[in-house]
């Protein structure tokens, strides 16, 4: 590749800081900057910087989709089923038309359409009303009559898959589903309400299990939670004749603009999606959704704005959730440790959606010859699963990860110190190492060992995601004649601080503070930014806002070079100066050397580049790099054998991304995904009546969220990983975060009673069926 | 939420006059009425109202605001002992009020503990007694439960993890108010004044009204009557109390189960009187009257304790899905016993 | 002392008041103070005060997450202590003074609170923070010195899906201290 010109080689930094960095050779194209010095080298990358839109969040300046409001807007609010399973005889409008103050109806479902017809879950839209005022929209909603015949419908994952079970789908009515994250693989057999299996193996598993000196097998479950974003799912449509704009609380700009382009049949250039303030989306508001069908097609209707925004009730039965799982897990191990053979099945269920597997941890994890896993989707009539902060693999951790840390009780050999064994990876090694010092692991005693009711125990737990790059990712940098300067990208914040990271890596280049980079993003008038979902939007957008700036800067030292009579190869851009590498008085302010520029302003648009050392897969836009994200994590818990309350009284986070950009958002985030992890593994469960399917706690309240007083003491630590891969080197952490602190949990709560907990949550009920204090059935 | 009028009243009378119903009454009335509501229901700080009306389970015509009524939040000790809350006074005036901190220990700690600071700064004790139940199955619209006026509690075959273990029939509702649980256990009264200003009183324990005697009601408050005081008996030193509440979670929850305990100990230590009630474990306050009988008349040892948390549960029914509270309730009647002796 | 007021309440009721007026279910005129400022306006009764707030008074810093009292995102002082907006009628603040996150701050100068929550990152996608502020700053009032436990306390009301308590209790302690 170098010898065609396009590329040159260079040395980068490799292999973890805290273990000692050597240098790796890649193939750099030409036009992208040289590598990266490590973070102890740099003024603002690696820094603990303030989130730039930190003032705004604060005063509540922020403008959040929900607070949009354009002259004229109308209130569309969606008609849903109260049925689980019912097929549409007739919907009659006309009376809701008739409404004062009513401007558009619209039917969702319909009865002349077979393909639409057929309602499924409790909360599926009907019909949709846009009208004046709320109420207006509210009382009008309730004057479409619709004729309903209810239909056999099952709500519960073990009848679901019983031959006898009602059926939820044909083989026609099967929607595409991303719950896991990825589209759910195409033309699987659909027996009753089971469709698969998606399979995977590699090796002789028989053989493996043949080997075995020691063999592991469990069943473990999960249940549906939901997102429960804080700002609910929202959406102003503004439909002109001139083009459709859209403020949304969205995950990527770029993914609905082409989905919104596609399903109204207008080109992209009339078609611009905006959001600024984005109340958290987990996965949930990655795509346009029906609401957002409804409300562009309100708006086209009425020829006005239309605002939708979800109501809690809403939220909870119908944006999405995390699907349940049952896995049965085998592992065969040799007396040493070493793995012989993993066998996984899974049966999920995304209610009538696809995608509710467990992953591919158990695949990819530890070494092992020989693998096979079969997994299973199974409908039930209940609102559609979609990917939720690592999917997938958090189900998947919750197994995996257990039935290691029974093996290597069966085997006598300290969880730590086997993982030391079969896991290949040098990062989770040091991360063990990190974790396992700052626990405490050295005073962990035998399981149930606590003499006293409240029982303490420590437990550890490892995580896998794929470092996800975005292809398709652009950022613009522009510097003004007056020495400020613009990035834009259509990247948007959905709380991770993407924008703060941009003006460091964009600081960093031009010698400057973070607080002189202008952020304007989340809009699609900027180079398409990537999704803010799977983990990548730092490893895809920070690279080209680096490689951007870089260019722009040689523009800038082409004019600086001239005043100061010195080559531009021999100029470079500190603490707010341009000058000459080794004579730094001979040199300029970064505005004065703006100020020389012919033009008011010039900018580079730069877009994400491969990975220098190649990816290990393309998909399309996307890629998956070749090293993957890990991260370890360590759980103290106190159990109260009396109350059955499991207190989680310290998590120990040993992560890695890269190369970290911002230390202190990044422990947020890590806070973050431990949080969500402990919810789910101690409080959070959407529950279905099974005698009418419906939700009976679509709220805040009785679905259970860990708050302020459930935080333990969270102790993060980010490892600095260097693998020479891009213009920045930086990758994701949002997910890895959040898959390994459920399993950490439940390993400590058996080390402190001795006894596993296997299906989530674990509620005073389980804990006091575990040890045999009521009968299992009962919680 | 649908249209109501608003009215604020400066008088008791006034207030009573215009309560034309009680919310209970409303809420078999109109299940789904949509603006038929003509009826007046009174508000005090308005929590568990709002949530009603939020949910259309209540539809009034009217709202009448108690919070105008001079006096009515006023805390004041009695002659001889004894203190008298009005009904207005917040959850959290009540939580800090040195009186109770200092004679009532275990009430200003389930206070404490009830909802949020936010709603505590705005509900009312009265407010708390007279909240319904937090049954997911009364609180939707879609289930015409017998508490609404329909014929069958969904509860009882059905999502019950959170409901009674004791006479769960009819109906399997938890009384939701934690400060009743103490205040059965102390003793207190409630003053209930009609609209031609006289004035009845009654133990709240018999305020309360049992599912198998009514299940489309919680207390026996009648229609343009308003709950107006709550009246603490005085608290001798000989008498010892606790309160212990457990949540799934610490931060904001409804308890799994509360345990009030209160016992006159003997000047040799031994127990004159005991009184335990349990609550989040019936329809209303439950006191545990075996429990109470194992421990009245005897030195409290160690052995007394734990018999009297086991036999806390005698008579319990619990559902498919509760009967974890069951070893829930006993460690906490035993920690509640000892934290009062303590 | 308990009779007496017996008798007061007794008298009141005796007195049978004239018949209530009632307001609405239409809009009625409302007086209060919201961050200082006097302001008048239509509601209807049933119109919730977080409902005025990022309505008519155009103040959409408070935010309505659960809409049921169970998150607190919508916290604001009512003359001084917090109180949940989805979970209080515009109509009952009548003559009261309000308090919400863009009435914070002392004109361009934060309250330590709200530069202490960008300092400590407090926040991630920030919608429930206006709410959390408003708790922290409130608890300061009272308690200019409290302990984590205490800040834990004063927000045991709130959610926060991205997770932000840690950084919440760090940063009240330390404006605490400033």
């Amino acid at each position: 590749m170098a010898a065609d010109g396009t590329t040159r080689t260079e040395k980068f930094p490799f292999g973890i800081a805290s273990v000692g960095l050597g240098e790796v050779d890649r193939q750099v194209p030409i036009d992208e900057p040289p590598p990266l010095a490590p973070n102890a080298e740099l003024a603002v990358i690696g820094k603990p910087i303030p989130r730039q839109n930190g003032r705004a969040k604060v005063t509540g300046a922020t403008r959040f989709t929900v607070d949009v409001t354009l002259p004229g807007m109308l209130y569309g609010k969606i008609l849903r089923s109260p049925l689980p399973h019912a097929e549409i005889r007739a919907i009659d409008v006309s009376a809701a038309a008739r409404h004062p103050g009513v401007c558009a109806v619209l039917p969702v479902a319909r009865s002349d359409d077979p393909s639409a017809s057929v309602v499924r879950y409790i909360g599926a839209p009907v019909a949709a009303i846009a009208a004046v005022t709320m109420a207006a929209a509210e009382e009008a909603l309730r004057l479409i009559r619709v004729d309903y015949n209810l239909l056999p419908f099952v709500v519960d994952v073990d009848k679901a898959r019983e031959s006898t079970a009602p059926l939820v789908h044909d083989s026609g009515s099967v929607p595409p589903g991303h719950a896991s994250g990825f589209p759910a693989p195409t033309g699987l057999p659909l027996n009753g309400n089971v469709r698969g299996p998606a399979v995977a193996s590699r090796g002789d598993v028989a053989q493996g299990f043949a080997q075995a000196g020691v063999v592991v097998e469990g069943e473990y479950r999960t249940q549906v939670q939901t997102h429960c974003c804080m700002e609910p799912h929202a959406i102003v449509a503004d439909w002109r004749p001139d083009g459709l704009t859209v403020y949304m609380s969205t995950q990527f700009t770029a993914g609905v603009r082409h989905e919104l382009a596609a399903e109204f049949g207008l080109p992209l250039s009339r078609v611009r999606v905006v959001v600024d303030g984005m109340g958290g989306g987990f996965g949930s508001k990655s795509m346009l959704s029906k609401y957002g069908r409804v409300a562009v097609a309100l708006s086209r209707q009425a020829q006005a704005p239309v605002r939708i925004a979800l109501d809690r009730e809403e939220e909870q039965m119908d944006s999405g959730n995390r699907p349940g799982t049952w896995q049965r897990l085998r592992i065969g191990a040799r007396r040493d440790g070493s793995l012989t053979a993993i066998s996984l099945v899974g049966y999920g269920t995304a209610g009538v959606g696809l995608g509710a597997g467990v992953g591919n941890i158990a695949q990819a994890l530890y070494a092992c010859p020989n693998f096979e896993t079969a997994q299973f989707d199974v409908f039930t009539n209940a609102g559609p699963g979609c990917a939720m902060r690592g999917p997938g693999n958090t189900p998947g951790a919750w197994g995996l990860e257990q039935a290691i840390d029974e093996l290597a009780l069966r085997l006598s050999i300290d969880p730590v110190v086997l993982r030391d064994r079969i896991d290949p990876s040098p990062v989770r090694r040091e991360e063990r190492r990190i974790g396992a010092d700052r626990i405490g692991w050295q005073h962990r005693h035998a399981p149930g060992a606590d003499p006293g009711p409240i029982k303490r125990g420590l437990g550890v737990a490892q995580s896998l995601w794929g470092a996800n790059v975005q292809i398709n990712s652009a950022c613009e940098v522009r510097v003004m004649r007056d020495g400020s300067v613009e990035v834009l990208s259509g990247v948007q914040d959905i709380g991770t601080g993407i924008g703060t990271v941009l003006a460091q890596v964009v600081a960093e280049v031009f010698g400057l503070r973070p607080e002189d980079i202008a952020i304007r993003i989340g809009d699609t008038d900027f180079p398409a930014g990537p999704p803010s979902y799977g983990s990548r939007t730092t490893a895809s957008i920070t690279p080209p806002a680096r490689t951007a700036a870089w260019r722009v800067l040689q523009e800038l030292y082409r004019e600086a070079a001239l005043a100061l009579n010195a080559a531009t190869g021999d100029l470079t851009a500190s603490a707010g100066r341009i000058f000459v590498r080794d004579e730094p008085s001979r040199g300029m302010n970064f505005g004065e050397a703006a100020a020389r520029l012919r033009t008011d302003q010039i900018s580079a648009v730069a877009s994400r580049s491969d990975d220098y050392g190649g990816f290990r897969r393309r998909m399309g836009d996307a890629a998956l790099a070749e090293q993957d994200l890990g991260g370890v994590q360590f759980a103290q818990v106190a159990v109260d054998t009396e109350t059955g309350i499991i207190r989680v009284e310290r998590v120990v986070a040993v992560q890695d991304c890269g190369r970290p950009i911002n230390p202190l958002q990044i422990e947020s985030q890590v806070q973050g995904g431990v949080l969500m992890g402990l919810s789910y593994a101690l409080y959070e469960n959407r529950i279905l009546d099974q005698h009418t399917g419906r939700m009976v706690n679509p709220n805040l309240e009785q679905y259970k969220l860990a708050g302020p007083r459930e935080a333990p003491a969270i102790d993060v630590v980010v490892l600095e990983n260097y693998q020479g891969q891009s213009a920045t080197d930086a990758y994701g952490i949002a997910e890895p975060s959040n898959i390994a602190t459920a399993p950490a949990i439940a390993n400590a709560v058996y080390n402190a009673i001795g006894v596993r907990l296997r299906s989530t949550p674990m509620t005073p009920a389980a804990v006091f069926a575990a040890l045999g204090k009521v009968p299992s059935g009962s919680q | 939420m649908n249209s109501f009028a608003w009215a604020s009243a400066r008088t008791i009378a006034e207030a009573a006059t215009a309560a034309t119903t009680t919310v209970s009454d409303a809420m078999v009335a109109s299940p789904d009425a949509i603006d038929g509501g003509t009826k007046s229901v009174v508000k005090a700080g308005g929590i568990d109202l709002l949530d009603l009306l939020k949910e259309n389970l209540l539809t009034p015509g009217t709202v009448v605001s108690l919070k105008e009524v001079p006096g009515l939040d006023a805390v004041a000790e009695e002659q001889g002992g004894g203190l008298r809350i009005g009904s207005m006074a917040t959850l959290a005036n009540l939580a800090g009020h040195p009186v109770l901190r200092r004679f009532y220990p275990a009430l200003a700690d389930a206070i404490q503990g009830s909802a949020s600071p936010q709603l505590r700064n705005v509900a009312t004790l009265g407010g708390n007694l007279l909240q319904r139940p937090r049954c997911w199955y009364l609180r939707a619209t879609e289930f015409h439960c017998l508490r609404k006026g329909g014929g069958h509690c969904f509860a009882i075959s059905g999502e019950n993890q959170y409901h009674a273990i004791f006479n769960n029939r009819p109906c399997a509702i938890v009384h939701p108010s934690t400060a009743a649980t103490v205040l059965v256990a102390l003793g207190a009264s409630v003053e209930l004044t009609n609209a031609e200003g006289s004035v009845r009183r009654l133990l709240l324990e018999d305020f309360f009204v049992a599912a198998d005697t009514d299940v489309q009601r919680e207390n026996d408050l009648s229609a343009q009557e308003i709950l107006t005081a709550v009246l603490l008996p005085p608290v001798p030193a000989s008498l010892h109390m606790a309160h212990l509440r457990q949540g799934e979670k610490e931060s904001f929850d409804w308890p799994l189960a509360d345990v009030a305990v209160v016992l006159e100990l003997d000047r040799d230590g031994s127990c004159k009187r005991a009184s335990i009630v349990l609550g989040a474990a019936a329809p209303v306050p439950y006191r545990a009257t075996a429990a109470e009988a194992v421990l009245a008349g005897k030195r409290i040892d160690e052995s007394a304790v734990r018999e009297a948390g086991h036999a806390a549960l005698a008579g319990a029914t619990p559902l498919d899905k509760n009967a974890y509270k069951l070893p829930l309730f006993e460690a906490l009647v035993r920690r509640a016993v000892l934290k009062a002796l303590a | 002392m308990v009779d007496a007021v017996s008798a007061f309440i007794g008298q009141q009721a005796a007195a049978e008041g004239s018949s209530l007026t009632a307001l609405g279910p239409g809009a009625v005129p409302i007086s209060l103070k919201v961050n200082g400022v006097a302001q008048t306006l239509q509601v209807e009764p049933r119109m919730t005060l977080a409902e005025a707030l990022r309505g008519p008074l155009g103040l959409t810093g408070t935010k309505v997450a659960c809409d049921r009292g169970a998150c607190s995102a919508c916290t604001v002082w009512l003359d001084g202590t917090t109180v949940c907006s989805c979970m209080t009628l515009a109509v009952e603040v009548a003559g009261r003074s309000v308090t919400t996150i863009e009435g914070l701050a002392n004109g361009s100068q934060l309250h330590p609170v709200q530069a202490a929550f960008i300092e400590h990152d407090a926040l991630q996608c920030g919608f429930c923070t206006p709410g959390m502020v408003m708790s922290c700053a409130a608890l300061l009032e009272r308690s200019p010195d409290p302990t984590a436990e205490e800040v834990q306390r004063a927000i045991s009301g709130h959610i926060c899906r991205c997770g932000t308590y840690p950084h919440v209790v760090a940063a009240t302690l330390a404006a605490a201290k400033a």
